[in-house]
């Protein structure tokens, strides 16, 4: 919004040439092409996800399906419970936000302290954690996945939510910690040298001072762990075999592989694919500062 | 499959939750006590209370499941008998014996090949054009991020839908070319030819946006005086375009680059929904995958990874050993 009013003010001024106007005409056109190739095929998601099944193969497209198949909605959850049963809509949200609430919480409270350490307080080998912990980060998952699912099948824990939510009070991500730790560095140090004379321990000062100060980041970031939960797949597909214990990702699998044998039925895969974004796009919407700013921190400023 | 109530499977794993949580706290405030007593100052020793979970999640999620993994690459291992010492057995089956090794090393390191450039190229030129002074930037960067956002299931549902041989978007569009040139319509996953086209066009829908909007942060980072200057000594647009724009945007570049890179050659779901005909191979991590939760052959698994590791590790190497000749670092002296 602030750049929008910026631009406004610059377009505004009089005196452009021909050849600007061209410039201009084909700089819009461009931009309008592009976020065709973004829009349409999300429209034909929702278009597909509101047809009946005779209605997917008709030619010309019809983007407006006529009639509108809202029944899409329901029926894929039901037709997802004769297969699996027990697995209903109300249970898969359930699943979901479960997982999703219990790492974001602690993730958040994990990496808001060790984020303050690193980026406060001076102590022998700091330094060297932290470039440990950049270095981490080029690690491909992968490499890590099978002696980690071979811990959690020591501790008898496969097939619980445990390996999905526990590791979060280890501090999750390293990019997390680092984009923090940047944060941290900008808020001035005198207001807790005050805190400090005032008598305030560590504790207070980090949560009555330095949590307030750091919300918009502690914002951002839960943004980001909400959607990286949200979307994780290939956690739940390796630690979750009840088919009631599905979260949506998984649910959505269950459903396209148990109906890849049968004719593929497009519009109820559809109708789950807008129910699972459609969160997501919600969120992003509310919060698209927050994305976009967490997104560029790392790559231009470090 | 037994029935699970929700409760039965959310009340074991919260209170664990709660455990952990609560030991991490009590172990945290512990360590700073203990360091304290030992002489430790108490600016160092609360700093390393503070950054404990980290450390023990470098220790146990981490450099632990490194060094495991390594060990057993060198094992036959199926996680029920203890995993036995093979020496270089994987490796050498994995270089001589296995066809869908070369097949999938080959089919991700193409995509990777592809990919990169193309959705950096893309990416680009949308973010020189919103930094045309465009009206309503917030607008346009909204719309172009949103792909990356969207999960990647339901993405890859999309473009198998998007891309469906008999009754897709993409045929049915392109179905004037296919009478034109009197073709078969393509069948796109299916033809092993088609494969790695079919997943470039999935994956730029997904990368272009988000690399755009880091493009476009870059952009606004140059400092505008450059371009005076550059004015003054009578440069054109192009000129600008080579000699400031691309020099001073090179770091970000070099960020997408590497960031692109990894993250190419370790595309995971998008492939997994995908049934590639075997004669093209597969991805690198499904591959990987497959070996260890549906063969059960850790060992040889892990060897896969270890193998990753080292094409990630090298081709970095080499990107960041080039970058002398093309980064330019205002900072650097």
């Amino acid at each position: 919004m602030r750049e929008m009013s910026a631009t406004t003010v610059t377009v505004r001024t009089p005196s452009l040439s021909g050849r600007r106007v061209v410039g201009r005409i084909v700089t819009y056109g461009l931009l309008v092409l592009f976020s065709l190739f973004v829009f349409v095929p999300l429209a034909f998601m929702l278009s597909t996800s509101l047809k009946t099944e005779q209605q997917l193969f008709v030619w010309p497209i019809q983007w407006i399906p006529d009639p509108v198949e809202w029944r899409n909605y329901p029926q894929a959850f039901v037709e997802l419970g004769r297969i699996a049963p027990g697995l209903t809509f109300w249970r898969i949200l359930g699943n979901t936000l479960f997982i999703t609430a219990l790492a974001m919480v602690a993730e958040l409270v994990a990496v808001s302290l060790v984020a303050y350490g690193f980026a406060r307080f001076r102590f022998p080998g700091r330094d060297t954690l932290f470039v440990v912990l950049l270095a981490t980060m080029m690690l491909p998952g992968i490499i890590t996945l099978i002696p980690t699912f071979i811990i959690w099948r020591e501790l008898g824990l496969i097939n619980t939510y445990d390996p999905l939510t526990l590791t979060a009070w280890f501090g999750g991500g390293a990019w997390a910690i680092f984009m923090l730790r940047q944060f941290y560095l900008t808020i001035p140090v005198e207001m807790e040298e005050a805190a400090v004379i005032d008598g305030a321990n560590t504790f207070q000062i980090y949560s009555r001072i330095m949590l307030p100060l750091i919300k918009p980041a502690l914002l951002a970031l839960g943004v980001f762990i909400f959607q990286g939960n949200w979307n994780n797949f290939m956690g739940p597909l390796i630690y979750i075999n009840t088919t009631q214990m599905f979260p949506l990702v998984l649910a959505l699998r269950f459903f396209q592989e148990s109906l890849s044998n049968e004719a593929p039925k497009w519009h109820y895969m559809m109708a789950m694919s807008t129910v699972m974004a459609a969160p997501i796009l919600a969120l992003y919407f509310a919060a698209q500062n927050y994305f976009l700013e967490g997104l560029t921190i790392g790559a231009v400023k470090g | 499959m037994p029935q699970m109530t929700a409760w039965q499977s959310y009340i074991p794993t919260f209170l664990r939750w709660v455990g952990v949580g609560g030991a991490m706290v009590l172990a945290m405030i512990g360590l700073t006590r203990l360091l304290q007593l030992l002489g430790v100052r108490r600016e160092a020793a609360t700093g390393y209370g503070l950054v404990l979970p980290w450390v023990l999640g470098l220790l146990i999620w981490t450099l632990y499941p490194f060094a495991n993994s390594l060990y057993l690459s060198f094992t036959r291992f199926n996680i029920f008998q203890p995993p036995e010492w093979i020496g270089l057995e994987n490796y050498v089956r994995m270089f001589t014996a296995d066809s869908q090794f070369w097949l999938s090393l080959r089919l991700t390191l193409l995509y990777a090949a592809l990919n990169v450039p193309l959705g950096i190229i893309g990416a680009l030129g949308v973010a020189l054009l919103l930094n045309q002074n465009v009206k309503g930037i917030g607008f346009w960067r909204t719309v172009y991020y949103l792909p990356a956002v969207l999960p990647a299931v339901a993405v890859v549902l999309l473009w198998r839908w998007m891309l469906s041989p008999t009754s897709g978007l993409v045929n049915f569009v392109l179905r004037p070319v296919y009478t034109l040139l009197n073709i078969q319509p393509l069948q796109w996953f299916t033809d092993p030819d088609l494969v790695l086209p079919a997943f470039v066009i999935m994956g730029m829908w997904g990368v272009f946006g988000a690399n755009s909007v880091i493009l476009l942060a870059g952009l606004k980072n140059i400092p505008h005086h450059l371009y005076e200057a550059a004015d003054l000594d009578g440069a054109g647009t192009w000129q600008k375009f080579w000699n400031v724009t691309l020099p001073m945007l090179s770091s970000t570049l070099f960020y997408n680059v590497i960031t692109g890179i990894i993250g190419a050659l370790q595309i995971f779901v998008q492939a997994f929904f995908v049934d590639i005909p075997r004669r093209a191979g597969t991805f690198f991590n499904v591959l990987i995958y497959r070996e260890a939760f549906s063969f059960r052959n850790m060992g040889y698994a892990s060897a896969l990874a270890w193998f990753l590791l080292l094409v990630i590790l090298v081709i970095t190497l080499l990107v960041m050993r080039s970058s002398a000749l093309w980064v330019y670092y205002a900072g650097e002296r």
